[in-house]
């Protein structure tokens, strides 16, 4: 199952969903950081994070960039391949990392970068084997 | 806290994103549809909402999310999200083993890069 080239359409929707998935774990991230002291030893602990967390607005922002990186992904799936758009969409593995750095004030080693750099060679290897194999099976 | 604990939790929530894969997999089989439009997709996801199954998928993804929250309320986000990529061996693994579908050598491969690349940032990151 072959489908379509990607148009000029097609990458700003990919780029796009990379820029949203990245912006959803930005807004995850901002909305779990206030609960850093808390650690859950009961049910009411957990109760207490699932409370706080819920009212945080970050939350929110962030589960309504999930539905909507939904939508694209799925628009973007219905004219091209999965094994052409997964390897685009793991660029997500590098904004992340540098969203980190430069909006939450992480630091990063060599061997941060070395590890995220198997893992998105890993993540092109899995999808570029999807249409070769399907195809023969 | 303990880089080991939070990878143990970050296993958990791809763990429980793959059975919500699996649920909903093999119920889009079982419904057997073509999709290609935007129509097409939401008229699946009303049909899928009546499987109880999908809604079993749906409170392991919410379990999934309060987890996730919460080692990133404790772990730093780069090493989270990177880590989480462990979830490409579940699916390969769960794929071959519960769906049976074929998993290819250069698949394999890669989920063997993978599995280097979240132990050197685990390792980076002890």
């Amino acid at each position: 199952m072959s489908k379509g080239k990607i148009t000029l359409k097609i990458l700003i929707f990919l780029i796009a969903s990379d820029l949203l998935e990245t912006f959803t774990q930005f807004c995850f991230k901002k909305s779990a950081v206030p609960q850093n002291e808390l650690f859950i030893q009961n049910p009411a602990d957990a109760l207490l994070f699932i409370t706080n967390i819920l009212g945080s607005g970050f939350l929110w922002i962030g589960l309504l960039s999930v539905i909507l990186t939904f939508v694209i992904w799925s628009t973007i799936l219905s004219k091209i391949d999965l094994s052409v758009a997964v390897p685009i969409a793991s660029f997500s593995y590098i904004l992340v990392p540098l969203v980190s750095i430069i909006f939450l004030g992480e630091k990063m080693s060599l061997l941060d970068w070395t590890g995220i750099s198997f893992i998105i060679a890993g993540v092109i290897f899995v999808a570029s084997s999807t249409e070769k194999e399907t195809a023969a099976a | 806290m303990n880089v080991i604990f939070i990878i143990l939790l970050i296993v958990t929530t791809s763990f429980l994103d793959t059975l919500n894969q699996l649920l909903l997999k093999s119920s889009i089989n079982i419904l057997n549809l073509k999709v290609s439009t935007l129509r097409n997709i939401l008229s699946m996801i009303l049909r899928l909402a009546l499987f109880p199954r999908v809604w079993l998928g749906f409170c392991f993804c919410t379990l999934s999310l309060f987890i996730w929250l919460f080692v990133l309320s404790k772990a730093d986000l780069n090493f989270a999200f990177s880590a989480d990529s462990v979830h490409y061996i579940f699916i390969a693994l769960s794929s071959r083993l519960i769906l049976k579908e074929k998993v290819g050598f250069r698949r394999w491969a890669g989920t063997a890069l993978i599995i280097i690349g979240i132990t050197l940032i685990t390792w980076s990151n002890r």
